[in-house]
């Protein structure tokens, strides 16, 4: 029984060494600081400078009207009355329109025929107008081609109303056929639309998910550059810590990132006017698996790492491939197969689902469970491997350290014999 | 020049005995080009999950579901009874939208009592839902044209009659040099040359970096016989060499063989990579000089290049940033690339339209300037912390 309470007293005691060294390793160690503290706190907010605005509005376009009628003219006018664009120009042909697009200076262009009013006006005949949008960025045409459509969606009804007014219909009758199904759309979650309100929170798991990467990876490559182990427990047979040494210093991550975590994911979305619908309680019950799993997928990963600097120089391109996985940007229904199952070992790609769920979409830890679920089981998984991996890479140092010992052996033993013959 | 030629050989037999250096440029670049180009197979986004509350169950309702169906860009994959229900799917992910269809919604429509049909999206994720959003609305329309198609052939009007009618107005949308919307056209131009951008900072941070880290600078000097400028050009000329290798393949791989849209020249795009590809390098040299040690200006790089594929404004347009935000993207190399990217291949601007941001290009040139007394006196007395 005493014996059993010394292994526990002993066990963490060394557990709670390990965690304690971890501390002041990060603390005091600037690059980590940069890593985990400056840009783990400094880019949500960075990034919310960047998307201030979140929707594109005003953006500037060129009509050309060659019909010039009060109908041409109503159409212009109900456009520039959208908010996303804002007639700049007024050109009087094509050429002089498409020579602004070509400058930059406008990034879409209508184009309304001679023959508009006369076509709406003749029963049973069909109006053209045509749209030229920029498509430098998806955005502009978003703005541009969305809001002219609306405009003449609007404008096909008023024309449709006039035609059966025209065919002997009353005021009621036609207008009862126009709207005979009323629609309304609905946007149940961020209503805004906006491209900051749906970027930033997936952006939030990713800098918590990068920045614990490269900081873990930066760690591990400096105790390595320092001790080829990692740092073993003195006085302890070396392999069997490893429970201890992975442990402790994941408590260590762990402890740190969760007040990062609790600002960026609670904090900044009220800061900066995101969405918000989550319970905060059920964000950080979903952070921890979350976090664990992260951990470990660093601690892993990080094995391979044999320098300070080596882990970042390599593996900073691979953010963007992280990113683009995960399936926010564009869709997971759309990524191909082998794609779509590598990204179920990334933690990220659960943490952003399963945190746009939350706290986008008002889920709680239920609906969310299978994103939990998987962290806690990508967790387990990394976590076993960490430390399997530690435990195989002290086995063969021990093995390397005994052969260049077996190497050394013969002169000595030698000697030892040399001295037992001389006595 | 035979100074030089010993720094380039000295470099060469650095990159190839250290897998690090191969293994960061090609094999990363060549891990993400066939990341990006296999991803988007189907160029626009497809078979969007939407599902449908029907609250009718009768032979309209369901001929609306099978129009649904039968369209590009959404599937639909559950028919439920409630509300409630679709609401839970879309907090689930499992669907980016759904139409509500009233009760005695087919009754409704016989009697010309305006029965109203209801869509949800979601905008949490930004192109599922603006795609179901779309197509959603489409299907409205449609089905109040459809109604309006069955009174008039009550009163005996022809197809084409009612065509003109239900349809009067027709927005022909002319997506110039994009024409279908292709997502991989807008993304991968200036996401691939942004990764080679991180790369390019990364390695050359590294590889001078390493030298006052490990003490061999001096070394390093002595082969360029003292010169500051022999030594920097010679063990920056083989990476200059590869990453335009680098770059211009993957411009090759973009615009000839994937046959994305160029109304310019090609040489245009090929002067615009070079210049891209000499200003990250000088950018690069411009860190360590400031910073000569090694970890401090890998993460100053690290953080600088992450930034730079937003501040490009190839997704989320310049226009739409704060002010000093805007002001701020000129400092990014990626910017002026994008711009030069967008004047030759989509727009065919002239030269005149990429002359300021070859002279931005140029700036970025000058930058190891400010700091070569800096890093050569580091080179020299190694006189900064090495960890």
């Amino acid at each position: 029984m005493s014996r059993f309470s010394d292994y526990i007293s002993q066990q963490s005691g060394d557990l709670w060494h390990v965690f304690v060294t971890e501390l002041k390793r990060i603390v005091r160690d600037p690059g980590v600081v940069l890593i985990f503290f400056i840009a783990g706190l400094g880019y949500p907010i960075v990034y919310n400078l960047i998307y201030w605005n979140d929707t594109l509005t005003d953006v500037p376009v060129a009509v050309v009207d060659m019909d010039n009628s009060p109908e041409s003219r109503r159409f212009l006018h109900d456009w520039e009355a959208t908010p996303d664009v804002k007639i700049s120009y007024i050109c009087y042909s094509m050429q002089e329109a498409e020579l602004l697009m070509k400058q930059q200076k406008i990034h879409g262009i209508l184009y309304i025929p001679s023959d508009y009013s006369r076509a709406l006006q003749t029963a049973g005949a069909q109006a053209h107008i045509s749209i030229y949008a920029d498509m430098s960025s998806f955005l502009y045409m978003k703005a541009v081609y969305m809001s002219a459509n609306m405009v003449m969606l609007d404008e096909m009804h008023n024309v449709q109303i006039d035609r059966y007014e025209r065919m002997g219909m009353d005021d009621q009758t036609a207008w009862t056929l126009v709207q005979g199904i009323p629609y309304e759309p609905v946007t149940l979650f961020n209503p805004d639309g906006g491209y900051s309100t749906f970027l930033i929170p997936a952006m939030l798991i990713m800098i918590l998910h990068q920045t614990l990467f490269f900081g873990i990876g930066m760690l591990a490559g400096t105790a390595r550059e320092e001790n080829e182990t990692l740092y073993f427990l003195p006085n302890r047979k070396r392999r069997r810590s490893v429970f201890r040494i992975i442990g402790g210093r994941a408590l260590a991550y762990f402890v740190v990132y969760l007040g990062i975590t609790a600002i960026d994911l609670l904090l900044v979305p009220r800061l900066f006017h995101l969405p918000h619908v989550g319970n905060p309680l059920t964000i950080m019950s979903f952070a921890i698996p979350f976090l664990l799993a992260t951990i470990f997928f660093s601690m892993t990963v990080s094995l391979t790492v044999r320098n300070r600097e080596t882990g970042m120089v390599t593996l900073l391109a691979t953010t963007l491939i992280m990113f683009f996985i995960t399936g926010v940007s564009w869709p997971q229904e759309l990524l191909p197969k082998f794609w779509l199952y590598l990204s179920y070992l990334i933690p990220a790609t659960w943490g952003i689902h399963g945190f746009l769920h939350i706290n986008t979409m008002g889920a709680n830890l239920t609906i969310a469970a299978l994103q939990y679920h998987a962290l806690w089981g990508l967790a387990a998984m990394y976590g076993l491997l960490a430390t399997g991996g530690l435990w195989l890479q002290g086995y063969l140092y021990e093995q390397r350290q005994a052969a260049k010992q077996a190497a050394e052996l013969p002169d000595a033993s030698l000697q030892n014999t040399d001295h037992i013959v001389t006595t | 020049m035979n100074y030089l030629r010993a720094v380039i050989v000295r470099e060469l037999k650095q990159i190839f005995a250290r897998p690090l250096y191969i293994f960061s440029s090609v094999v990363m670049m060549t891990i993400c080009v066939v990341f990006f180009t296999t991803l988007m197979t189907s160029g626009s986004p497809q078979r969007m999950p939407v599902a449908v509350v029907d609250h009718d169950q009768s032979s309209i309702s369901r001929r609306l579901v099978h129009e649904m169906e039968a369209t590009q860009s959404v599937t639909v994959v559950a028919v439920v009874p409630t509300f409630a229900e679709a609401r839970n799917m879309m907090q689930h992910g499992k669907i980016y939208g759904f139409m509500e269809l009233p009760e005695n919604f087919y009754a409704d429509i016989v009697a010309q009592r305006r029965p109203q049909i209801a869509f949800y999206t979601t905008q949490a994720y930004t192109v599922g839902g603006t795609t179901a959003y779309k197509q959603l609305l489409t299907m409205a329309n449609l089905a109040s044209g459809a109604f309006q198609r069955e009174i008039l052939r009550m009163k005996g009007m022809s197809e084409k009659q009612i065509m003109n009618i239900i349809q009067p107005i027709v927005l022909e949308a002319h997506l110039i040099a994009n024409p279908w919307s292709n997502y991989p056209i807008y993304l991968l131009s200036t996401i691939l040359p942004g990764i080679l951008g991180v790369i390019i900072v990364m390695i050359t941070v590294f590889s001078i970096g390493s030298e006052l880290k490990f003490s061999t600078s001096p070394q390093w000097l002595k082969e360029a016989n003292g010169s500051f400028a022999i030594a920097i050009i010679g063990k920056m000329l083989p990476y200059t060499l590869l990453f335009l290798i680098m770059g211009i393949s993957c411009n090759m791989l973009l615009f000839r063989f994937m046959h994305f849209p160029v109304y310019g020249s090609h040489w245009g795009l090929a002067l615009n990579m070079i210049n891209f590809v000499l200003a990250e390098q000088c950018v690069a040299i411009f860190f360590i000089g400031l910073l000569p040690t090694l970890r401090d200006a890998l993460s100053v790089g690290a953080l600088y290049s992450m930034l730079s594929f937003s501040l490009s404004g190839f997704t989320y347009p310049k226009m739409g940033m704060l002010p000093f935000v805007q002001a701020l993207t000129n400092a990014f190399p990626l910017r002026h690339y994008y711009l030069n990217y967008v004047n030759e291949a989509l727009m065919g601007a002239s030269f005149m339209q990429c002359i300021p941001q070859y002279v931005a290009y140029i700036c970025f040139m000058f930058l190891p300037f400010l700091v070569f007394k800096r890093l050569h006196g580091a080179m020299v007395n190694l006189n900064f912390p090495k960890k």
